[in-house]
């Protein structure tokens, strides 16, 4: 019996300084976060930069004990996923079940406009608050504003503007415009083009491709004949290794050179080294800036959980939307309409700074653009969040 | 007309139709010898990709030295597809009618099987390494050191098989299979190996080719797709079944794209490209080099 008494203890002992050594593991019941993602299909490979951002959010608030609520208390964090298929038909299924059936007590966003747009309506009938993130187009504008918010400010209307005004600043006279054929670079062409003549920069070839370009020899040849001061390639991932390997063959000499979507993913930089060094491209958020510490922090998280750098667009944006839903929890509880009105009304702690909305945009981010130096993403427009200076393309 | 008439144009031209060439070879090889439609012929091409990207970031083995691993991979996968599945299918001559329109479904479920297996390994994000990207300048044109060395490999392999095909026993067997599968056998070709020496060296082909895109594009588990089309289209256009005459379209359908391209806009790659294909259909059906190949 005394044995028996005297290892109880013992055990008790151990148990209690291991409780002690370990971090506080969340408890309770979960709250369970439903979304679904694009695993398969056309934006399959864009996803994980969006997914791996929300896991690593989980794993975090999940090690601090879990989410906080206005009493007090923490509960752990759970999501409940379905895969989408890239189909706009398939996310509002999916989010009409995670709300009717599977009952979730919030919810995140999946990948993709498309998506965003298709949802607006279902969430505003369940009212069912959601923080979107990789959205951008001007079409987000018309959403009626309820239980949809979108934090980023790359929406193209802002971003010909703030481009335009960017090249005059660095002295482009003239450019040349490549542009896929999928609608984000062609809205961004559409708003680019007025802003350029207003700016009274010459556009001398003005081109778009399709997405499944296989070679751009020939454009890029009447590019390089033209010699412009900027070359602004509206491009998707996929074209913008096309377009770095093909311009670098060719030897584009232009000092401004853009590439809309690829630059911030990881696999661009390592594809193309040092040669994209100079390469501008769309983002309002970098790790290297010292006015967002937990920026820094998020991105050495994100290199060590991935083994890979976050996409300082979408993986951003993403783990922004999460610090959102999270501190309107800590503040309004899991009540939708409570969440809803905290959202509305207040100002949020990100990765990127404060993040206030009206209506449903973000109106305290500005709109911004990055650029490779040294293969790290630094802010390099406008001015009051830039982390360095811009640098003329040097060479490829 | 300077741009249609440089050298730079023609260089792009050919590493296109090269790497279009290649790509079919495979498909036609299998689709030739075994009457398979093989609608994961695109993901296997992934697969070279990532066998290639696996080698590089992990080993740091070259593609010129992994070209060969992903071959094997591939021809792996090709042995496993045949002995597992067709080799029986094709054995039974009940089934063997069959067994062109069932392929179909079943390549359907080994694209997607391919496909979800690599990005539940490597996740769906896309990948991509640096190699051999120093730009060589001849001649007055610029040539990035990976697009040149993708030119030589996949033209050595399409007219190396070519002339391996021309001049040796195996390559008259293989013919004779292609064009004549009953008399074939009657005359002693052995047409279990002869299918699973092909089917292996078909699926190894499009690993030779996934090798040689890893250098200049991203990789995703889902890139396999344009390929498959690609390479039917140039089948369909040289000829189903007919090899040498696939690897004249594969180059023809480079020449087509580029400086089609260069005439009238980028936007005209796809009418360009299906607008040949469809002429091709409706004068030709038989593939646009069938007859000259063949005589």
């Amino acid at each position: 019996m005394n044995v028996t008494r005297r290892w109880a203890t013992t055990l008790l002992g151990a148990s209690l300084t291991m409780a002690a050594a370990m971090p506080a593991l969340a408890e309770g019941d979960p709250i369970r976060i439903g979304y679904s993602m694009a695993r398969t299909g056309i934006f399959a490979a864009a996803a994980p930069s969006q997914e791996n951002a929300y896991n690593l959010w989980r794993d975090q608030v999940n090690a601090d004990g879990g989410l906080a609520l206005p009493d007090g208390t923490r509960r752990p964090v759970e999501f409940v996923s379905y895969d989408d298929q890239s189909n706009p038909a398939n996310t509002v299924r999916i989010y009409e079940r995670l709300i009717t059936q599977d009952d979730v007590d919030l919810l995140a966003a999946p990948w993709g406009t498309p998506m965003h747009l298709a949802l607006a309506p279902v969430l505003q009938r369940y009212k069912m608050p959601m923080v979107g993130n990789t959205a951008a187009s001007v079409q987000l504008r018309k959403v009626a504003p309820g239980y949809i918010w979108f934090p980023t400010s790359a929406i193209p209307d802002q971003m010909g503007a703030e481009l335009a005004k960017m090249m005059k600043a660095e002295g482009v006279t003239s450019a040349a415009l490549l542009a896929n054929e999928l609608p984000y670079a062609q809205e961004f062409r559409s708003f680019l083009i007025p802003a350029l003549k207003e700016a009274g920069i010459e556009v001398v070839v003005d081109e778009s491709y399709p997405p499944d370009i296989k070679d751009m020899t020939s454009m890029l040849v009447d590019v390089k004949a033209k010699a412009p001061d900027a070359v602004i390639a509206m491009t998707y991932p996929s074209d913008a290794f096309l377009f770095a390997g093909q311009a670098k063959e060719l030897g584009i000499e232009a000092p401004f050179v853009l590439s809309l979507v690829g630059p911030t993913i990881d696999a661009y930089r390592k594809a193309n080294g040092a040669s994209v060094d100079g390469i501008v491209s769309s983002a309002h958020w970098s790790p290297e800036s010292d006015a967002w510490p937990r920026g820094k922090a998020f991105f050495d998280a994100y290199v060590e959980k991935y083994g890979e750098e976050p996409d300082a667009l979408d993986s951003a944006l993403s783990f922004m939307s999460l610090e959102i839903l999270q501190q309107a929890v800590e503040q309004a509880g899991l009540e939708p309409e409570a969440i809803r009105k905290a959202i509305f009304e207040g100002s949020f702690d990100t990765i990127n700074g404060k993040v206030e909305f009206e209506g449903v945009q973000n109106t305290v981010t500005p709109t911004g653009f990055v650029q490779i130096q040294d293969g790290k993403i630094e802010l390099v427009w406008p001015a009051e969040i830039a982390t360095s200076d811009f640098q003329p393309k040097q060479g490829w | 007309m300077d741009t249609l008439l440089s050298g730079q144009l023609l260089f792009a031209a050919l590493v296109s139709g090269s790497l279009y060439a290649l790509v079919a070879l495979g498909l036609n090889l299998v689709y030739g010898t075994l009457r398979l439609l093989n609608i994961a012929h695109g993901d296997l091409v992934m697969i070279g990709a990532y066998t290639a990207f696996g080698a590089f970031s992990l080993f740091h083995l070259p593609p010129v030295i992994s070209v060969f691993l992903a071959a094997a991979v591939c021809a792996g996968l090709g042995w496993a597809v045949y002995e597992g599945l067709f080799r029986r299918l094709l054995a039974n001559p009940t089934l063997a009618k069959r067994v062109e329109a069932n392929s179909l479904i079943l390549f359907y479920g080994i694209s997607v099987i391919l496909q979800n297996v690599v990005a539940m390994t490597f996740t769906a994000s896309s990948r991509g390494y640096q190699y051999l990207d120093t730009v060589i300048t001849w001649g007055g044109v610029s040539m990035t050191g990976n697009r040149l060395l993708t030119l030589i490999v996949a033209s050595a392999v399409c007219f190396g098989t070519l002339l391996f095909l021309r001049h040796t026993l195996f390559g008259w067997s293989l013919r004779a299979v292609i064009e004549r599968r009953e008399a074939a056998q009657v005359v002693g070709v052995n047409l279990n190996r002869v299918q699973l020496i092909t089917i292996c060296a078909g699926f190894a082909a499009a690993g030779v080719a996934g090798t040689l895109v890893s250098m200049t594009e991203q990789i995703t588990p889902f890139m396999g797709f344009p390929f498959t089309i690609v390479a039917f289209v140039v089948i369909i256009v040289g000829g189903l079944g007919n090899i040498g005459a696939g690897v004249l379209a594969g180059f023809c359908l480079g020449l087509v794209e580029t400086y089609g391209i260069a005439l009238t806009s980028p936007g005209y790659r796809s009418i360009l490209i299906y607008g040949l294909f469809v002429a091709v259909l409706l004068i030709r059906p038989e593939g646009v080099f069938s007859k000259a190949v063949r005589s």
